[in-house]
């Protein structure tokens, strides 16, 4: 790839619950639903696993975006992990904030069945931070 | 380390978008990559073959398959493994189809994510320890949700295989739609006398425990230890089952979605399932004008219903040939797409319909105008490309079959998947069209698709001789993916064991240490992400795992 075409071209590193978000991806792949290329997955049992210090290790790295993604709120298969990773990461919003990068972090739930919200979540996120990249 | 990696072309789903042989040049110049092949279909028997002489001959210590997701063949692959002496964990899939090839259509741009997909998993996989499969008891029994043809056909199969069975219908009786109808095709017999034969066996059964008006209110554990809460009318109760099979069927597509149908209010308009029920009483003149229209609820694009219902053909030929052995000079017209008689002898009856003359217009119908003398079709005929409007005394809608009302309820309590149509996915719709992606959760009849009756009880059985080869070797294998401590790490300040929700996490007072009970943890990493110390670490998601993964994709190592 031309390496200014790379450079314009956002990269999201995401961490999905295999429970959930992470078969949600994997249906929106079997109906053959297309997004971005620069979405890339990590799956993780449950998104309570996803410890800050790799949502900023990605930044740090180079990531134009992390998200985390797990099941709604009340529907967790590991019953409250995803309370954690609420806390977790608005917490980590805010640190985010204070250095004035709010849009490179987000947080939100697909559950299994929902393969649309998930493409529609991560192309969403994607289009922002790549207006954003390409004003900047 | 020697590594082998083997990438699925998947016939041409991952070769055609993804360019397999420059992947495979370039990881065969990785250090420890031992071997590096690209292959047809690597789930195939010469696939698998070929995977294990490569394990034999290059004595490989890390094996990653690049082919399809996690959840499909996993089992497959590491049972591949274990044949080859080494142990099944040190296998690591990629999803380079439904995360890549199927994702996007530009081959420059999926090779370049795939080679990243594939670096995360080859990093990853330098981290991965032999772990001990845990072996779990599984419960000899099973949840059938769904009393219609499909669920009364898996609960008796199951049962007579001498499971225990729990069968749970949410109406005040068993039977489902097959029930109301009176004459069903092919066999010409009433279905309520199918579906009394059926219970008669059933309860003639010693092991099968029927639930009536009830319904699922929670859902929990895992495969051989399933745990649901039912609603009953004698109040909550909650039974452990084996594995489940899902059967709750379908819902017959509401015409009002449709306004210009005018369905529901005027009697003249009425479903083939109206006919079903009161077709006799109907008063009609001497020689009727009756219409039929096809595809009411299927195929249509618009209202989000593009399949094809399967039986509405063959019902619609059912009603014209109803009516006229009743009206002998009876005008009937059917309007149609195509006519698709699906089931066997359809064609045939087809053609009988035709010769006893009912016509046959191939048209779209825009609109039924009802008037006290008549209820005019207006339409196009799209043979002809000519525009008609005619009137008649009855119009019969052909209903599809929509996916069941609960579905998106079933799906969310049993987390499972849903297609885009909302009836349930299947796991592989060839290799495994009867399981779902979680394992010992199966999915019978129409609630995957419109079936008849005949595939439905063909579909439950199916799905009941699948169960039961799990359920009846009584123990299963489960992933060893729990939380351990370093105790040397670990300064004792608790607070995994304030997060643990399954209590996992014990504290020894003597050593001030923590220690994970692994018989409770849940593997759900919570504690690993939580420990200030990096003291705990959850076998198979370690932090040198995710952070290899993470560089590999940004490119960072
Ligand atoms: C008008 C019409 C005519 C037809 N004629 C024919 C014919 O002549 N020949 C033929 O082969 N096929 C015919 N069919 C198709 C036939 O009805 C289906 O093939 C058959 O009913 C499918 O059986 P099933 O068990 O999958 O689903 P269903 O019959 O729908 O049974 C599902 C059962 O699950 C129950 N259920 C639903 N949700 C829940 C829940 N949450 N919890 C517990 N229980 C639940 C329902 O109450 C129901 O009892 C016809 C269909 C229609 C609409
Ligand atoms: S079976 Fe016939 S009427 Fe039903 S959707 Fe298919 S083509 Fe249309
Ligand atoms: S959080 Fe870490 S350091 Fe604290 S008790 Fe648990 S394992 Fe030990
Ligand atoms: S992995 Fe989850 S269940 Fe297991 S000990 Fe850690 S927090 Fe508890």
């Amino acid at each position: 790839m031309a390496e200014d075409e790379k450079n314009k071209n956002p990269e999201i590193v995401g961490f999905a619950c295999s429970y959930c978000t992470f078969k949600a991806s994997e249906m929106a792949g079997s109906l053959r639903m297309k997004y971005p290329e620069g979405v890339k997955l990590i799956q993780v049992p449950c998104s309570s696993r996803v410890d800050p210090a790799f949502v900023i290790k990605a930044i740090v790295e180079g990531a134009d975006g992390v998200f985390v993604a797990g099941c709604h709120p009340g529907d967790c298969h590991f019953i409250k992990g995803n309370y954690y990773t609420r806390r977790k990461i608005a917490a980590l919003k805010e640190m985010f904030n204070i250095f004035s990068m709010k849009e490179k972090l987000r947080l939100f739930w697909v559950s299994a069945a929902e393969a649309r919200r998930f493409v529609e979540k991560v192309t969403d996120m994607y289009n922002d931070i790549k207006e954003k990249k390409n004003e900047g | 380390m020697r590594t082998g990696i083997f990438i699925c072309h998947c016939g041409h789903n991952i070769k055609h978008t993804v360019d397999v042989k420059r992947l495979c040049e370039y990881f065969s110049t990785f250090p420890g990559v031992v071997v590096s092949k690209d292959y047809p279909f690597v789930c195939s028997e010469p696939g698998q073959d070929m995977i294990q002489e490569s394990i034999k001959k290059q004595g490989l210590d890390r094996v990653i398959i690049a082919s399809c997701t996690p959840s499909l063949h996993s089992e497959l692959f590491k049972d591949l493994l274990k044949k080859s002496d080494i142990n099944p964990f040190l296998l690591r899939r990629v999803s380079i189809r439904e995360h890549c090839s199927w994702v996007g259509d530009d081959i420059e741009i999926n090779t370049e994510k795939a080679r990243r997909l594939i670096l995360a998993g080859l990093y990853s996989a330098a981290h991965y320890i032999p772990l001990e499969e845990k072996v779990v008891e599984v419960q000899k029994s099973a949840l059938v949700i769904g009393g219609g043809v499909s669920g009364l056909s898996a609960a008796l199969f199951l049962s007579r295989m001498g499971m225990q069975v729990y069968l749970i219908e949410k109406e005040d009786e068993l039977g489902g739609h097959v029930r109301t109808l009176k004459n069903v095709w092919p066999a010409g017999r009433d279905g309520k006398i199918i579906i009394e034969e059926m219970i008669k066996d059933l309860k003639g059964q010693n092991n099968v425990e029927i639930f009536t008006s009830t319904t699922i209110t929670d859902f929990e554990g895992f495969f051989g230890n399933y745990e649901a809460t039912l609603n009953t009318p004698a109040g909550e109760k909650k039974l452990t089952a084996g594995g489940v099979i899902i059967a709750i069927g379908f819902s017959p597509f509401d015409a009002r979605t449709k306004p210009e149908l005018h369905y529901g209010e005027d009697e003249r308009i009425i479903t083939t399932l109206d006919f079903e029920k009161n077709g006799d009483r109907l008063k009609l003149p001497e020689k009727p004008r009756v219409a039929i229209l096809h595809c009411v609820g299927s195929r249509d694009e618009q209202i989000g219903k593009p399949y094809c219902s399967r039986i509405c053909c063959v019902n619609a030929l059912r009603v014209a040939d109803a009516i006229k052995t009743r009206y002998r000079d009876a005008y009937v017209e059917s309007f149609y797409m195509d006519v698709r008689a699906h089931p066997r002898g359809g064609e045939e009856f087809f053609e009988d319909t035709q010769e006893k003359g009912v016509l046959f217009t191939r048209a779209n119908v825009a609109e039924i105008i009802p008037a006290p003398g008549g209820i005019t079709i207006r339409g196009e005929d799209t043979l002809f490309g000519e525009v008609f409007e005619r009137e008649f005394d009855l119009v019969v809608l052909s209903i599809g079959m929509s996916p069941p009302e609960d579905s998106k309820l079933i799906a969310s309590l049993l987390k499972i998947t849903l297609d885009k149509d909302k009836f349930f996915l299947e796991a592989h719709i060839k290799l495994r069209p009867f399981d779902t992606a979680v394992k010992g959760i199966f999915i019978a009849g129409s609630c995957s698709g419109p079936k008849d009756v005949e595939e439905s009880i063909n579909h439950g059985r199916a799905s009941a001789v699948k169960l039961f080869g799990f359920l009846n070797l009584g123990y299963a294998y489960v992933d060893p993916f729990i939380s351990y401590v370093d105790p040397k790490r670990c300064s004792g300040c608790r607070m995994c064991e304030q997060a643990c929700v399954a209590k996992a996490i014990k504290y020894d007072e003597i050593k001030r240490v923590v220690h994970v009970e692994e018989a409770a943890c849940m593997g759900c990493g919570l504690c690993n992400a939580t420990c200030p110390s990096s003291a705990i670490g959850l076998k198979g998601y370690m932090d040198s795992m995710i952070d290899d993964e993470i560089s590999a994709f940004l490119e960072a190592i």
